[in-house]
């Protein structure tokens, strides 16, 4: 047991404001669970109510965290890959086979889009179109995946130094997979398009018909807003329509699945749930591209600035 | 005056239980690629508040409790508070009942930890849906909740390890 009285006297021979110093965290380091259960339903009240600046908190704990989770992270993705590895090899055989015809195939839908490229130039001139803007890529390890069943979102180690912005469109190899929406100097936080708070303009691409594609925290993704009698195919492809200027247009997303009185259900195209590299879609002008520094290996190919 | 030997022992032993909070940290923040995990990540920093407050409370204040929720809300884009919520509600229940639990069998303990788990995930998803205005499925995180109860005993051997070496006398701890 502590004696008050020699606690008291060093008290009182300190000045003012070292007291106040010292007694600050022992009264923390006192805090009873009832109290920090109350000031944590404080902060969730207060958060739901939009009054606390929630996402300058997150975007400072961003920054400070990703450098360690980049480090820890790494090791348990290089593990992965070479499970992934082993397992590959079991199956080399069958997807050899599968890749040859694949590629046949693709060899034939490489000359057809040769022949259309070439048409749609044409055409364009003819028309005087104003072309899209080049995409501009930057390639990313995901870092963290905290939000578990109930927040779909990762964070990604590249920020406002990489040139990557709030609204940024996020893909996996050829597909949508969510959007920036918070970000740091060496971080970002991406919301996923299978999160609840998600919500994407999209055209159903043989119909051309426009409707949101709402996160549901499941698998599927829904879509929402759509004209009665649309006409909607299963296995039809979702594209990004562009509205609202946040979200380049056409790019792929998913195809629907499932069509019933509970709604129309778009499969990703990507695994959300596995997502290792993604790409942080830029549409802004890059200095690289100005200077000459990076060519392109061919107009609209994407260009891989930097790999974290 | 705390001795030369003795300051040394329990920088180390707080250096210990920070190094052995952050990994668990970082267990519950980095992606777990294998098998979808990361969508039905056990909930391994609860089961550390849940086992360090039986066997030793002193290790884990609950301020400290409370900061390390923070900081996982901030992570994770959960409410925040949510994380600090439920580690401190945890926290204090499981330390009203630690006579009970200390003189118990493993099993006990287990089943405890079964209880607790099911509880914290059941008041994430009523306040998830309470925060959304919606009912979300529980698939999900009941999935979660018997993993991490699967799981359990595998993350209490390192736990308890991490506690023998915080222990005065070693040979004192089961």
């Amino acid at each position: 047991m502590f004696s008050h009285q020699p606690q008291k006297t060093v008290l009182e021979s300190m000045p003012l404001k070292t007291v106040t110093v010292r007694m600050v965290p022992a009264a923390l380091a006192r805090a009873t669970p009832a109290v920090l259960i109350l000031l944590a339903l404080t902060l969730m009240a207060l958060h739901h109510a939009n009054t606390l600046p929630v996402e300058r908190l997150r975007v400072a704990m961003m920054d400070a965290a990703a450098p360690a989770l980049t480090a820890v992270s790494a090791p348990l993705s290089s593990f992965v890959e070479q499970i992934d590895g082993v397992t590959t090899m079991r199956t080399l055989k069958a997807e050899n086979i599968r890749l040859k015809e694949e590629n046949i195939k693709l060899q034939q839908w490489y000359e057809s889009a040769l022949r259309l490229q070439a048409e749609n130039q044409s055409f364009r001139e003819l028309l005087n179109v104003k072309a899209d803007p080049d995409l501009n890529f930057v390639t990313a390890r995901v870092i963290s995946d905290a939000g578990g069943s109930f927040v779909k979102s990762v964070l990604l180690p590249v920020g406002s130094l990489d040139k990557v912005q709030k609204g940024n469109a996020v893909m996996s190899g050829h597909s949508l997979v969510g959007r920036v929406t918070e970000v740091g100097q060496r971080s970002s936080r991406v919301l996923l398009i299978t999160d609840l708070n998600s919500r994407i303009p999209v055209i159903i691409q043989n119909t051309r018909t426009k409707a949101i594609l709402a996160g549901k925290n499941q698998d599927l993704i829904k879509l929402e807003r759509l004209p009665p009698d649309s006409g909607m195919i299963i296995g039809t492809r979702v594209v990004t329509s562009g509205d609202g200027g946040q979200l380049p247009p056409d790019l792929p997303i998913g195809t629907i699945v499932s069509i019933g009185n509970d709604g129309v259900w778009v499969k990703p195209l990507s695994d959300i749930d596995r997502l290792t590299h993604v790409q942080v879609v830029n549409t802004d002008t890059d200095q690289a591209l100005m200077t000459g520094d990076i060519t392109l290996s061919s107009p609209g190919m994407p260009v891989y600035k930097s790999l974290k | 005056m705390i001795g030369n030997e003795s300051l040394l022992r329990t920088v180390g032993r707080w250096g210990l239980a920070l190094l052995a909070l952050l990994a668990l940290l970082a267990l519950s923040a980095i992606p777990l690629e294998i098998a979808h995990l990361g969508e039905i990540r056990p909930v391994f920093m609860l089961m550390a508040v849940y086992y360090w407050t039986i066997l030793r409370p002193s290790s884990l204040l609950p301020v400290a409790v409370f900061a390390i929720g923070l900081v996982l809300d901030l992570l994770s884009a959960y409410p925040l508070g949510m994380h600090a919520f439920i580690f401190v509600t945890t926290q204090w229940i499981t330390s009203g009942q630690r006579k009970f639990l200390l003189g118990q069998s493993f099993l006990v303990i287990w089943a405890g930890f079964a209880f607790i788990a099911l509880g914290a995930g059941a008041l994430q998803w009523a306040l998830f849906a309470l925060f959304n205005m919606t009912l979300l499925s529980a698939k999900t995180m009941l999935i979660s909740v018997a993993l991490s109860v699967f799981l359990f005993p595998a993350l209490v051997l390192p736990l308890s390890m991490v506690h023998k070496a915080l222990a005065d006398d070693p040979s004192s701890v089961p």
